[in-house]
């Protein structure tokens, strides 16, 4: 007791919450009780000083929001909820009896008694307009409290309730406070008897409506705009009883609204209209009608328009939903959509004009709403179309007639995918009109202006299963097949749409394609290769084989793709007559783009996850090496298309996807094999296809310096060794040794991009899977590679850096498994950034490391570390950023800006933002490197920069904008700058900057800005003048 | 529209044209389907500004044909308003016909306006522009197209903080 009164004591002095605390411990374990806390407390709460009392009420608040509620009984509850509803009339102590009640009134002791108790005094004593925001919420939360735990009673005293309560909750304008108020008003609605209030409540939920609430910018509370709409939305549809009051007051908000409220307004609309029920809105169907009809005929954004479609449908199921039992045959309905049906159809008696569109989309609203009413719009729009596009008088119109029927008929596919009813649905609603359409749509393809839509057209019908009959699929790719044959002027919107619909019919009857269209695709493909200036006769080739490719996805079908086009490599690739040897390279050209052809539909087929690519790891793909080695060794004698290093790379590429989905034990064994042929030199029986190799040659690519076309053939290996799971063994008598091999031929011998590239990709894949394994290569690479390839000054600076770039490749299959050497690669690196002499290279290499590429990936089984490439970079960063701040020396401080942006462009901005405040001014200054590679990439990380919409980047960008406008301006005229990319780059970035920084900041540069863009606007290349106009109209504005 | 009456408000749409696929584009491709090795920068032949590229300069980013016609949501060349046929491209001047889709059409003059200002914006300096009413299909032609083709109405026109709001709408719509 006296640690109690001491505890008051000290509290009314300090106000610390520590005396609280010690009390509320005090009574949970025993030492005192609520009583001596009151007797304590006696003098305080009785007292004559204001400020006094109102304090002893708060402690005893306090103590009680934090007491345990065992420690609470029936009696002490009461004794407390009638002290604390007396203290109510005392203008002083309302702020803490207040937040006394918010405790009691959840604690389970409290009986109904005491409910009805706080809630009379609350409605007596408290004046809401008096109290400020948080006081007001108190109220609030102890309404919304007793209504969750004791609404029977509350429901016992329902007039008076909700005449207390609608006095209370008038006028309340704080979100926080309104959040509560509606939940509480939803439960009013329903629960309780409202009869001789609705016309209050009714004004206490409406007013708020449209919601209009913006949140302050840093809302501590977050209360969101959509938050209060959905809270106020569920009062509204609380009760049907608002019917008739509520839909003049949306009417009204639809007529005068902004976009944002007619799209509440409709949004709204289209969740109470269900509840208000078929009565009411049947007496407003016209009024509904008139007004949301104009959000349709005359939308304000499509956004909108989409709400007014939903409210729409809303409508006409509530109000013909009820009768749906009742009517059988249907045909013929009555009422409101009737109505509406006709006003859109008489309408559609003009197709070419603009409010057909609105009035077929109306219709289209229609389609999904319930049965009667689709089948009664279907049967009625269909019809009337088809009649119009027979008419002689409308010929003209077809075009259009054919679009609105196309829409009409992928609503009705729309509509039955969307309910998974598809069968059903879509049959018993076209079914009676199919014969109709179907004949409309293939008058309708014979015709240039109505094809398109008629292929469309086409495309729904078949995507609707049990529609056409297979007779009526033969015809439709027959058809589709004359049009491939007669029309090669054709424009691409037409072509794409006939390709997919092949595609489309492919998947399902792919016999019926495989029969008729592919015969007449490959006889149209030429056996020899389009001459050098036989232009359009290539286009066709390549509209040809990429049409193959959409369509040739089936198993079976891939399969006579692949049968037919190794036969015609082989007819392009050996040359059979000297004309052919005259003019090599079409040849070349044609059999990549052959080779490309299966590379893109292989891709196809893995993304579709088809289950057949692999076995063709024992078909095509032995024929295609034996052709690739055989061209390489003839080639000594005569040159040879496919000797190229493109044909080969292509090659490559399909070859690499299929050992992709291969089985480790299928990889092995044909690893083994190519390993033979290219490394070992052995040219045994194996990949002997329709070539019988040469006797007595052999590759001897890696003894020494060999022609290209052999060393091309390391691209092949590549693609064998890339895809390999981690746990194949590769058949070569000592992995480092293979790989030191690799890495002399690289540095060496090898003499294009190709050849490069592939000796990269074989380090960097067998350095990161078997990292172990040739821990000795590592070491070597580290050491001796190092000291005498790239250190030695006297080597030539070009095979330097050539060194530097294979050091890289490896270094990359580290950094991707995450293996810690990887830290003593970037270090040399680092170190050698300083030389004069391939300091930039060694700055690019550092950078291009974390590039994130496509041979290291999961999909060809590489060890990969996750997020491997930001570790790296924000390990990276900050050692790039103090090097290249260092003003001391020029050089190495340029070597360092390089690669500080290879680093950046590696990665996502995400990975460097937060050092974004020091970067910029680096990034600045980079735009003097003559290099405009390096250049182009740092306005393309400028722009990715702008764009990214986050606070801080763009307030970096508005503190640079004065000398970012300047930057670009050098970089953007013809005269000045030699590269288109870097121009575009400039030009783009100019655009962006009006969106992103506040007008006053660009004021100063914006005339200077218009007159350089003037210049650019005459820049020769077009590519660049579009991107000037869309800066220079950005200005503008 | 502030004077709330439309001069034609249930026009006719005709659907765009084909896609204009440069003829040029497809005779100068390079042998190799794709991954050629010459990049843009070493091609530096020059391209001269032609008639697509006045009405289209991209699917996406058009001169003209994307302008919307200040009474319907509908672009210039979907009311066939204009198209590229109409327009004439001389080594420093452009010649843009254009047709109002009634001849009553008290919009003619923003419409034209709308293009004029597109193309001052758009074109390097060195171009004139004329922009003309189709012949016969205006009921007070001669007016329009003088109050088009002077240049000090132009100006005047464009110092009109309301009519210069109405073009940029036209301009920008989307």
């Amino acid at each position: 007791m006296e640690s109690t009164q001491r505890l008051v004591r000290t509290w009314i002095a300090t106000g610390r919450e520590q005396e609280i605390d010690e009390t509320v411990s005090e009574i949970s374990n025993g030492q005192t009780s609520l009583l001596n806390v009151v007797k304590a407390l006696g003098d305080y709460l009785t007292s004559e000083e204001e400020d006094l009392r109102s304090k002893g009420v708060d402690f005893l608040s306090s103590v009680i929001s934090r007491c345990p509620p065992q420690k609470f009984n029936m009696s002490s509850v009461r004794v407390l909820t009638s002290f604390y509803c007396d203290k109510l009339g005392d203008t002083e102590a309302i702020v803490p009896s207040l937040k006394g009640l918010v405790s009691l009134s959840m604690l389970p002791s409290i009986s109904s008694a005491d409910a009805s108790a706080i809630i009379r005094a609350l409605f007596e004593h408290i004046r809401m307009k008096a109290l400020v925001q948080s006081v007001r919420f108190n109220v609030f939360t102890i309404v919304d409290t007793l209504m969750a735990k004791h609404r029977d009673v509350l429901k016992e005293i329902n007039n008076e309730f909700l005449d207390g309560y609608i006095s209370l909750a008038d006028g309340e304008k704080d979100p926080r406070n309104l959040l509560v108020a509606f939940a509480i008003a939803r439960v009013i609605l329903i629960e309780f008897d409202i009869t001789r209030h609705v016309e209050s409540l009714f004004n206490i939920t409406f007013c708020y409506f449209p919601i209009t609430f913006r949140p302050p910018p840093n809302d501590p509370y977050g209360i969101t705009t959509e938050q209060l709409r959905t809270a106020l939305r569920s009062c509204l549809n609380g009760t049907p009883a608002f019917g008739s009051l509520a839909i003049p007051l949306f009417l009204e908000k639809l007529l005068a609204g902004s976009p944002s409220t007619k799209r509440d307004t409709l949004e709204s609309m289209a969740v109470c209209l269900p509840v208000y029920g078929p009565a009411v809105a049947r007496s407003f169907a016209r009024k509904l009608w008139s007004s949301i009809k104009l959000e349709i005929f005359q939308p304000t954004d499509p956004l909108t328009e989409q709400e007014a479609l939903k409210a729409i449908q809303v409508l006409v199921t509530t109000i013909h939903a009820p009768e749906e039992r009742a009517i059988e045959d249907d045909e013929d309905i009555q009422g409101f959509a009737r109505d509406a049906c006709i006003e859109c159809l008489q309408i559609l008696k003009e197709p070419e004009k603009s409010q057909a569109k609105p009035a077929i989309k109306v219709l289209c609203a229609f389609v999904s709403t319930i049965p009667s009413i689709a089948r009664y719009t279907v049967s009625q729009a269909v019809s009337h179309l088809v009649k119009l596009f027979m008419s002689p008088d409308e010929v003209l119109t077809r075009p259009a007639i054919m679009q609105l029927l196309l829409e009409l008929i992928a609503a009705i596919r729309d509509s039955s995918l969307k309910n998974n009813l598809e069968v059903v649905q879509h049959l018993a609603l076209l079914g009676p009109y199919k014969d109709e359409v179907f004949s409309v749509t293939v008058v309708a393809l014979g015709t240039d202006s109505t094809r398109r839509f008629a292929l469309l057209m086409l495309i729904c019908l078949v995507m609707m299963k049990g529609l056409l009959s297979d007779d009526e699929i033969g015809m439709v790719v027959n058809i589709a097949n004359d049009i491939l044959q007669s029309n090669p002027d054709e424009d691409d919107s037409t072509s794409d749409a006939l390709i997919s619909l092949l595609a489309m019919i492919a998947t399902t009857n792919s016999r019926l394609i495989e029969e008729s269209t592919l015969p007449i695709l490959f006889s149209a493909l030429p056996d020899d290769a389009p001459t050098r200036d036989a232009n359009v006769e290539r286009a066709k080739c390549w509209r040809i084989l990429n049409t193959l490719s959409k369509l040739c996805l089936q198993p079976d079908l891939f399969e006579t793709l692949v049968v037919r086009l190794l036969t015609k490599l082989d007819f392009v690739c050996v040359p059979r007559s000297d004309a052919m040897l005259m003019d090599i390279e079409p040849n070349s050209a044609y059999a990549h783009a052959i080779l490309k052809t299966i590379s893109r539909t292989l891709s196809s087929k893995v993304e579709k996850g088809h289950a057949d690519i692999q076995k063709h790891i024992n078909r095509f793909i032995p024929q295609l090496c034996n052709l690739l080695i055989y061209s390489a060794l003839v080639s000594d004698e005569q040159e040879m298309p496919a000797a190229d290093h493109r044909v080969v790379g292509a090659a490559a590429e399909v070859v690499s996807i299929v050992v992709q989905t291969l089985t480790p034990n299928q990889q092995e064994v044909f690893m083994t094999t190519l390993i033979k042929f290219i490394y070992s030199n052995e040219l045994e029986d194996h990949f002997e296809g329709s070539r019988k190799f040469p006797p007595g040659k052999t590759l001897n690519i890696f003894n020494g310096s060999c022609s290209t076309p052999r060393n091309n053939l390391v691209a092949l290996l590549a693609a064998g060794l890339i895809p390999l799971h981690a746990q194949v063994t590769i058949s070569v008598p000592d992995l480092s040794q293979f790989l030191r091999d690799i890495r002399i031929w690289c540095i060496n011998y090898a003499g294009n991009d190709l050849q490069h590239e592939s000796a990269w990709h074989i380090m960097s894949v067998i350095v990161n899977k078997q990292t172990e394994g040739v821990m000795e290569f590592l070491q070597d690479t580290l050491g001796s590679f190092w000291q005498t390839e790239v250190l030695d000054s006297a080597k030539p600076i070009p095979h330097r850096q050539e060194a530097i770039r294979a050091f890289k490749s490896v270094a990359k299959g580290l950094l991707v498994n995450g293996h810690s050497l990887l830290l003593r690669f970037r270090d040399a690196l680092f170190e050698v950034v300083k030389n004069e002499e391939i300091g930039w290279e060694a700055a690019k290499a550092i950078g291009e490391i974390a590039v994130i590429d496509n041979v290291l990936t999961k999909k060809n089984h590489a060890v990969v570390k996750y997020l491997y490439s930001q570790k790296y970079v924000s390990q990276a960063l900050p050692r790039i950023v103090a090097n290249s701040r260092d003003s001391d020396n020029p050089s190495s401080q340029m070597a360092h800006l390089v690669a500080l942006t290879t680093v950046i462009r590696a990665v996502t901005r995400a990975a460097y933002a937060h050092a974004m405040p020091l970067l910029m001014p680096l990034l600045l200054r980079g735009l003097v490197i003559p290099d405009a590679a390096i250049r182009a990439s740092i306005i393309d990380t400028l722009l990715d920069i702008a764009i990214s919409g986050e606070s801080l980047e763009q307030n970096i960008i508005s503190q640079h904008a004065t000398s970012l406008v300047n930057a670009m301006l050098n970089n953007c005229v013809d005269d000045q700058v030699q590269s288109v990319r870097v121009r575009i780059a400039a030009l783009r970035l100019l655009a962006a900057l009006p969106g992103l920084v506040r007008y006053d900041v660009l004021h100063p540069s914006k005339p200077t800005v218009l007159r350089e863009l003037a210049k650019a606007l005459d820049d020769p290349k077009r590519a660049v003048r579009k991107e000037a106009v869309e800066a220079r109209s950005n200005w503008y504005d | 529209m502030n004077t709330g009456e439309i001069y034609n408000p249930n026009p006719i749409i005709f659907s765009p044209k084909k896609s204009s696929g440069r003829k040029s584009d497809l005779l100068a491709r390079s042998l190799w389907l794709e991954g050629s090795t010459q990049t843009e920068d070493e091609a530096n032949q020059p391209e001269p500004i032609d008639q697509d590229e006045i009405f289209v300069l991209t699917p996406c980013k058009d001169l003209i044909r994307s302008i919307y016609d200040p009474e319907h949501p509908n672009t210039l060349e979907e009311l066939r308003v204009v198209s590229a046929p109409q327009i004439d491209v001389g080594q420093n001047h452009v010649r843009v016909e254009f047709t109002p889709t009634v001849p009553h059409c008290g919009m003619s003059t923003l419409i034209g306006l709308s293009i004029r200002v597109r193309l001052l914006r758009s074109l390097p300096n060195r171009f004139k522009v004329d922009i003309y009413v189709k012949p016969g299909s205006h009921q007070s032609e001669h007016a329009v197209n003088k109050q088009l083709n002077d240049k000090e109405r132009v100006a005047a026109a464009l110092e009109n903080p309301t009519l210069v709001q109405t073009v940029e709408h036209c301009l920008s719509q989307q």
